[in-house]
Order: structure tokens, then sequence, then C-alpha cells
């Protein structure tokens, strides 16, 4: 671990290109660039005078639904048949380098049984990303997601998480079944305001694209937070130096003292 | 040869012929002509030097022709020692060929007496079982199988085929059947003294398993005795535990206690017997051992968690404070105190727990060390897994979670309404820059945190940092958001105005939480007062946050260094606590707002009315009155009285990083104010000259007032001060551009002819000719 952190990010975490969301119908944006403004800042920053970017994703979702499968996948390339629960919360840092820029992604895997919830509901606080899992061959997780993400959303301030909704252990399906499903969990996924995905831990179908989109669209918005935050630093420093003279207008005038003073 | 020398033919020639042939211009011509001639001239330099060289070469000709008949002299005396190696070497590979078979008749010897050995071990062995076992001798007769065991398989396969076969084969037969005698005796034999309890029995026929090949058998009865032993003292240990009267001196910790006593018998069973264990099954069997105490563990622990349940009567604790937490005040409310005992007593069970699993832990991944030490990486890894996943999975890891999980929110309920009471008791002592509350709230988030700390179990640490973090920054923070919007008591007109509104707001927000501050606004004063201790009150939180920060920082290292939890820990540990530092900053940005609160409806309202009695007195003055105005200050000194009383009332109520950003706010105000009402006067000669003195005096007594300088915020109006003083328009000059010296001017040239305009004996026509 601690090696890990000086050593360089590895190749296959490497992302230069925003990823393709998975269905048109529920996703997030749908550009195939990162964002004009987060490109230029990213290639006049290169050199890593940026501060070391990090965002957290907490994984929610009924138990057995494969939350921790999908991360094992993701993350060390496992597959394990033997169902273990979760206890507690699991807790992975996933690196990679986004437009050259390092960044940290924190995975944060909590428990789906009920007896654990008390536990695992303490972790949803501060997240940017919150994804929610279901079984796409158990209709009645998917129903559970709604109180899922309600419970993740209230321990966050409002307008600042993102919701994946993936549906899990796709490789179980025919795809008469699949696309039945799928259009139930769009439909609701719209309604969420969340991204939809399909995946399955086991063959490894759609995980590395599924995650890579998560961390890309992290990684987007908070550099476009942080970009938003300069802007207004920038603006207040600038109105504090210039006293503008011809000023009758002393309302204007008001303004800028009350800017300056937030300021100091 | 030729080209060594340096000759060089037609091609190497610098100039082709092709390229001299196509060559028409003279120029070209004759650059052509020059350098074939220059080129003519090297080439006969150096044929003049190799001519030079042939006597050499003819004296060299000449010793190689007398060297000739050596030659042949040599060449016989090679052919003859190469005669006699070949002689040689065919001797040597004769000898070496009689060495080898030598060597494997040797060895076929050794075999041969390995095997007589063998055959005469097996006839031993088969004797001597018999007597053994006639002698209930069984550790000798498990020797004597071990020993046939150990052999060769086809050495036993070989003496069948032997003159004796027969007999051999009579015996192996009696051999194998008392084998499988022992085995069954061996079994009887032990479970009789596991039933009777007889230690030194059980002992005796515990070495006696690995003898026979039975490792795992013996590992499997034998645990089965200590799990016995381990099941009869943990049913004495909680038939105790339930007897206890509740004065007792750890009545309260009982069933933490309870456990102690369980998983402290079980160390001591591996503490006891690992030696045994490693000495005759060898090293890297205890996990086996582990596996089947465990489930043994497990199965106590169940049990003193039931009890726990029901005697403490958790669940419905639970419940309840769950439906408190969800419905704000119900009738059955919980005092949080009467938690304490409870919340206390989960935190030292799961401590034990982890204190235990970590022993468990340790001693197993060392005695793999050993075991696997010429194991593959696999195997090693696979061990290892088994391990954790064995520990992490076990039904005391999964109880004791569960325990955790009710208790992180109990303790989240009795510090949420620990806190509310703090904030509703909150007091200010009269000359205390801060009140109460403040130090209660950390008091007491502390004291959880401290708990759950104590639970060594890093997701409840971090569950409890992260429900901290959380109520510091919403809850307690919009407190103290609340108590700073009510605002600074105004005076003015406009301010009732601004009053009326935050009185508004206060009310919706009291309403909004549920509860009404009766306290209210009973006075002015009290109102400032409030307001400023608030001030200070956000200021401490955002330290005392850092603070915390730093001693759990502090104490987690120091669990760390204890062999608690791994990187992955300290990972998760990390992350919580940053997001605990970012909860300060929140507090600091409350801080600023707060003081530009003040700084508009209390500083900003009084300053400005006095700034502008500036425009009232004339700068547009004569001699006299110049001299009559430094007998009588017409403004600056009674300004710097107004200026002190306002602020001093400040300094009495702010904590002084405040103070010295409140004085901040200030000066800048009074120097943007005062310049546009300098912009708006006019002077004369000498109303410069009193405008500059007033400025002086200003600026020394704001320099005593603050600590930091004050001169960068004042240097617009000094140089302003410094053109309203010039004796012509042109001298201006002296200052401006390369004469400006070590002066950087605020001013642009555009806001210089403004100021220059102000005086009313300079024309205009002057300032316009002006190059600036």
């Amino acid at each position: 671990m601690q090696n890990l952190q000086v050593a360089p990010v590895s190749r296959s975490r490497i992302i230069s290109n925003m990823p393709k969301p998975y269905t048109p119908e529920a996703c997030h944006q749908y550009q195939t660039q990162f964002d004009a403004e987060v490109q230029t800042v990213c290639q006049q920053r290169n050199a890593g005078a940026i501060g070391l970017k990090m965002s957290k994703a907490v994984m929610v979702g009924d138990l057995y639904v494969g939350k921790t499968s999908l991360i094992n996948r993701f993350c060390k390339n496992v597959f394990d048949r033997d169902y273990k629960a979760t206890i507690g919360v699991d807790f992975e840092i996933e690196r990679f380098e986004i437009l050259g820029i390092p960044f940290n992604f924190q995975i944060w895997d909590t428990a789906g049984q009920e007896k654990f919830k008390c536990i695992a509901s303490a972790y949803y606080r501060g997240a940017q990303v919150i994804i929610t899992a279901f079984d796409l061959g158990d209709i009645s997780t998917l129903e559970n997601t709604r109180r899922w993400v309600q419970d993740a959303l209230k321990e966050n301030e409002p307008d600042t998480c993102s919701i994946f909704l993936v549906g899990t252990k796709k490789d179980t399906l025919s795809e008469a079944e699949l696309e039945r499903t799928e259009q139930d969990a769009v439909r609701l996924a719209i309604d969420l305001q969340a991204e939809y995905w399909s995946v399955s831990a086991k063959t490894g179908e759609n995980v590395k694209e599924f995650f890579f989109r998560v961390a890309s669209l992290a990684f987007e918005q908070s550099m476009k937070k942080e970009l938003e935050k300069n802007r207004g630093n920038t603006a207040q420093i600038g109105v504090g130096n210039l006293i503008q003279l011809d000023g009758n207008s002393s309302d204007k005038r008001e303004n800028e003292t009350q800017l300056n003073m937030n300021c100091c | 040869m030729a080209n060594s020398l340096g000759f060089q033919g037609d091609g190497g020639s610098v100039l082709s012929m092709e390229h001299v042939r196509s060559l028409t211009d003279l120029q070209d011509l004759k650059e052509a002509y020059e350098r074939l001639c220059a080129e003519e001239k090297d080439v006969e330099s150096e044929l003049l030097t190799l001519l030079g060289q042939q006597t050499i070469v003819e004296k060299k000709m000449l010793a190689l022709q007398r060297m000739g008949p050596n030659l042949q002299l040599i060449e016989g005396d090679a052919q003859q020692l190469s005669g006699m190696i070949t002689f040689t070497c065919n001797l040597a590979e004769n000898v070496s060929s009689k060495v080898r078979q030598l060597d494997l008749a040797k060895s076929r010897l050794y075999q041969a007496i390995q095997r007589a050995d063998d055959i005469l071990d097996l006839k031993f062995c088969m004797d001597g079982v018999q007597t053994a076992m006639k002698n209930e001798d069984y550790e000798q007769a498990a020797a004597h199988i071990h020993r046939y065991l150990c052999l060769d398989k086809s050495v036993i396969e070989l003496s069948r085929q032997g003159k004796e076969g027969n007999i051999i084969e009579a015996n192996l037969h009696h051999l194998q059947e008392a084998e499988q005698h022992l085995k069954v005796v061996v079994s009887e034999k032990f479970d009789a003294a596991t039933k009777s309890g007889d230690l030194p029995q059980v002992e005796r026929f515990f070495k006696i398993f690995p003898l026979l090949g039975l490792h795992e058998e013996g590992i499997s009865k034998f645990s089965g005795y200590l799990c016995k032993q381990v099941a009869k003292k943990a049913e004495e240990n909680l038939q105790l535990a339930l007897g206890t009267e509740g004065g007792e001196r750890r009545a309260a910790l009982i069933f933490a206690d309870t456990l102690t006593l369980l998983f402290e018998g079980i160390a001591r069973i591996v503490e006891t017997h690992q030696p045994i264990l490693e000495t005759y099954y060898g090293p890297g069997r205890l996990y086996m051992l582990i596996k089947h105490l465990q489930a043994e563990c497990d199965r106590q622990v169940e049990k003193v968690v039931d009890k726990f349940v029901q005697h403490r009567d958790y669940h419905r604790k639970f419940q309840q404070v769950q439906s408190c937490m969800m419905r704000g005040s119900s009738t059955d409310k919980i005092e949080p105190r009467d938690l304490d005992p409870i919340l206390s007593e989960v935190t030292l069970m799961s401590a034990r727990t982890e204190l235990y699993l970590r022993f468990i832990k340790r001693r197993v991944v060392s005695d793999f060390e050993v075991g696997d030490s010429m194991a593959t990486e696999e195997v090693k890894q696979e061990h290892l897994q088994n391990l954790d996943k064995l520990i992490k999975h076990c039904l005391l890891s999964c109880s004791v979670q569960e325990l955790i999980g009710y208790y992180i929110t109990m303790e989240e309920f009795y510090m949420r309404e620990s806190v509310n009471k703090a904030v509703a008791m909150d007091t200010c002592e009269r000359g205390q820059l801060i009140s109460s509350m403040v130090d209660d709230v950390f008091y007491i988030v502390k004291k959880c945190i401290g708990r759950a700390l104590s639970s060594s179990s890093i997701d409840c640490l971090c569950a409890m940092i992260n429900l901290s973090t959380t109520m510091l920054e919403s809850d307690f923070r919009e407190v103290l958001c609340n108590k700073l919007r009510m605002g600074f008591p105004a005076t003015t007109f406009q301010d009732i105005q601004r009053g009326v509104t935050s009185a508004v707001n206060l009310m919706q927000s009291s309403l909004q939480q549920g509860k009404f501050d009766t306290k209210g606004i009973e006075s002015n004063d009290e109102a400032k007062m409030s307001f400023l201790v608030s001030l200070n009150n956000v200021e401490v939180c955002s330290e005392n946050i850092m603070t915390l920060k730093k001693n759990l920082e502090n104490d987690c290292n120091k669990m760390f260094s204890q062999g608690l939890g791994g990187e992955q820990a300290k990972a998760k540990i990390d992350s919580c606590l940053s997001d605990m530092a970012s909860v300060s900053n929140k507090f600091k940005d409350l801080l600023q707002e707060g003081l530009g609160e003040l700084n508009s409806t209390a500083v900003k309202p009084q300053v400005k009315p006095w700034i502008n009695l500036f425009l009232s007195v004339s700068h547009n003055i004569e001699e006299e009155e110049f001299n009559d105005y430094e007998a009588n200050d017409p403004w600056v000194q009674q300004f710097i009285v107004n200026l002190e009383q306002l602020m001093a009332e400040f300094k009495a109520g702010l904590s002084s990083v405040i103070y010295e950003n409140l004085t901040s706010l200030l000066t800048s105000l009074i120097a943007m104010e005062l310049e546009k009402v300098v912009l708006k006067s006019t002077f004369s000669r000498l109303g410069g000259l009193q405008f500059d003195k007033e400025l002086r005096s200003l600026i020394a007594y704001l320099t005593t007032v603050t600590t930091w300088t004050i001169r960068d915020k004042f240097a617009r109006l000094t140089q302003m001060a410094t053109i309203l003083n010039l004796e012509r328009v042109t001298e201006i000059l002296d200052y401006w551009g390369p004469n400006s010296g070590p002066l950087t001017w605020r001013l642009t040239p555009a806001e210089v002819r403004q100021v220059l305009a102000l005086r009313i004996d300079f024309r205009s026509e002057d300032i316009k000719r002006l190059r600036l």
C-alpha cells in the first residue's frame, strides 16, 4: 500500500477520453469528450502543481446482489463464487490518471444486511458518487434501490452526489429477460436521475467500462467544482484591489465591500 | 592493400567524370580544375612516401625467407606432441570408466545394505509390534508402525519377491492388522480418556496419532476434548455471571468479563498445547486446531451474547433510541446518561474480541511461517487467506459487529441528545469570551469518539468520526449560525429593519427546530454580547476540531503501532479524519460571514457618518483658519475618540484573533470611505497640508490598534495627500515615472489628474497639459 502511493499509476488505469455511457436513455451526459475548460486546466497543470484529486463513492443495495463481487472484479480482477456477506464496511482506493492528473477514487463497500445498516449508514456522508446495485434476476431488489438512494442522499448535501444504478449478474439472464428488466430499470433510473448500467462481475462484462465512466464523471465534476471555487476567489480578489473612483453608485460599492470582506 | 594505402580509383576521386563533363560554366570549370590539381598533388606526395618505404619492405621479406627451414622443424615436433596427447587421453578414459563401474557397484552395495536393513527393520517391527501390543506399550507399537510406514513401499514389494516371500507376506499381513488394530485401540483409549477427563492419558494418545499418520484425526479428536473443556468452563462462567448481584463492583461489565474469561481460556489452551502440537505434529498445524476451537468459541459467544441482549434489554433499548431519533420527542424518552453503562460494556466486548482475534491471528501466522517456509507462494497465500476468512466470518466477528451496529446508533443518540442539552443549557459568564456549550459539546464529542476508539474496531471508530463530523457540520453549526443570524443590534433606522428580518428568520428557524429560544433578545446589550460570544464560539470550534483531529491521529497511530488494523484501516481513518478537518474550514467561513455581518451592521453605519463629517470641514482655507484648526481640531481627534469607543466594546468582547480580523476590516473600510470624501472635497495649498496632518494622526492611531502594518491599506490616501501638498502642478513629475524611486504609485494617471483637480489653485489647463 505504501509502495503503491509512490508508484506510478498502473497503465490500465489511465483515461484520456470520456468513456461512453451504457445507454443514452438514462445517463448523466452525452459528451464524448471531457469538458473543454477542464481539459485546458489539466494540460496547463500537468506538472503536478495541482493537489491530489480525490472522490468518494459509496456502494449500496440489497444483500446478495453482488456489490462486493463487482468491486473485487474491478479492483482485484477476481471472482469468488462463494457468497460471503460483507461485515461492516470495506474500502478500496483505486488510483487513476485522468487527463494526466492523478486521481484517487475511494470506493466504500457497505453491507447490505439489515443488521449492519446502522454502521454502514454512518459512511454515506461526503460521497460524490452513490452507486446503487440490484440483481437483474430479482426484481424486488430493483424496487429497493429507491430506498437505498434516499437513505444515502439524506446524509449528503443536496445536489452534491451523482447517482448510478447498476444491474448485476447480467450473465444469468436471457436476452429477452434482460431487455424487459432493463426497461424497468431505465425508467427508475430516470426517475432517480441516475445513470443506468448492466454488468456481470462473473464474466467481467462492462465492469471496467462502468467504473471508468464513474471515475471520469466524478473527476470532471470535482474539477469543475474547483474551477468554480477558484473563479469565485479571483473575482473577489480583483474587486478588492481595484477601488473604482468614478462610482456615484454607492450600491455597487457596497457590494464590492461585501466581497472584499469575505475574502479577507 | 590498395585501399589501405589511400589509393583512390576513378570513382574515388573528389570529382567524378560525369560531373566534370556536365560542367559548362567557366567559373565552375576553373574550380574543378583547381580541385583536381590539388588532388594530384596529394596523390603525388602519397606515392612518394610509399616509394620511400620500399627498402623496409625488402628487409622484411629477407627475414621471412630465413625463417623457412625453422618452420619445418617445428611442424615435426608438433606432430609428435599430438600423438602423445592422444595416447594419454585414451589411457585416462580407460581408467575413469573403471572408476565409474566401481562407483556403481558401491551404490548398489549400499542399496543392498539399506534393503537388508529395511527388511531387518520390518522383521523387527513385526516382532516388536506384537510384543508391544501385548504389553499395552502403545507408544512402542506406534513407533514400530511409524517405522513401517516410513519404509519405502518398493522395498516391501521387493522383499515379497525374495526367497522368504511367503513368510514375509504373512508377517506383513500381521503388521497391517496390527496397524488397524492399534488405530482402533488408540481411538478407543483416547475417547475413554476424554470421557474420564484424564489429561495425561489424553495427551499420551494425542501424541500417538501422528505416528500412525492420523494427524487430522488426532487434532480433531484432541480439539474435541479441548472444546468440551472450554464449553464446561464457559457454562460455569456464564452461570456465575447471571448470578451476580446488581450491586457488585463489575456488575455493569459482567458480560464483557464473561467474554473475556472465555477468550482467556482459549488463549491459555493455545499457549499450553501449542508446544505439544508443534513437537509431535510439526509446525503449520495450529490452524486446524484453532478452526475447531473457534467453532466452540462461536457457540459459547452466541450464548453469552444472547444472554447479554436479553438481560440488558439491548434490542428494546435500541428500538427505543431509534424511535426517539425518528420522531424527535417520544413518550418514553431515554435519558442519554442511562445508556452510558451499556455503551461501555459493548465497546469493552468489542475490544476484547479484537484483542483475542489478533492473538489468534498472530499465533497462526507465525506457525504458518515456520510450517510453510519451504512451500510455494501460492500455498502460503492460500493459507493466509483461509485464516483471514476464518477470522472475518466467524460467528464471533459477526455478532460483535452486529452489536456494534446497534451501539453506533445508540452512541449517536447519546451524542446528539447530550449536545442538544449542552446547547439548551448554554450560559456565558460575564467576562468569558466563549459560552459553556462549546466546551461541553467538544467534551461530549471527544467522549463519544473516545468510547468508539476503545472498542478497537476500526469500522466503529470511523463510523463515529463520521457521525460526529455530520453533527458538528450540520446541527451544531446551524445552532451557531442561527445565533449569528440574530444579528448585532442595530442603531440606525435601516438597521432596525434588518433587525426585524433577522428576528423573523430566528423565529422560523426555531420553529423548524421545534423549540423556541425563550431567552430571545431581552436587551440590546445582551444581544450584542450574545453575538460577540457566538463569533468567539465559532472560532474556538474551528480550532477545537483541528485539535480533536490531531489528537485522534495520535491515538490512531498508537493503536496502529500496537499492530491493530492494516494499511486499509489506516486509509479508512485518514479519509474520515480529513473529512473532519474540512469541517473546521466551514466554521472559519462562518466566522468570516459573521464578521462581515458585524462590520456592515455595527461598524459601517457608525463609521460612515463620522467620516462624512470630513465634508463639513472646509479644506479650502487660508493661514488664519489653518492656525485656528491647529488650536481646535475640527475633525480627526473626535473621529479617533469615536473609533476608540466603538472598538473598545469589541476588544473586550472578542478573542484577539477575531478582533484583529475586525480591525483589519475596519481599517479597510476607513481607507475606502475616506477616499470617497476626499474626492468630494476641494483643497487649497494649506487645506492639503491640513489633510496631510489629519491623515498622519489617523494612521498613527490605527497603527497602535493593529498588529500588522496598515500602511499598505492607506497607500493610496498617502499618495493623494502627497499630491494635494504639491507647490505646482508640474512638481508631480519629480515623483512620477522615472523619478518615483522606491515609491510605487497606486494611483492611475487619471486618478492623479482627478486629485490634482481637487486643488482649487491648480489650473485645469496645466493639469491637462501634464504628460504622465
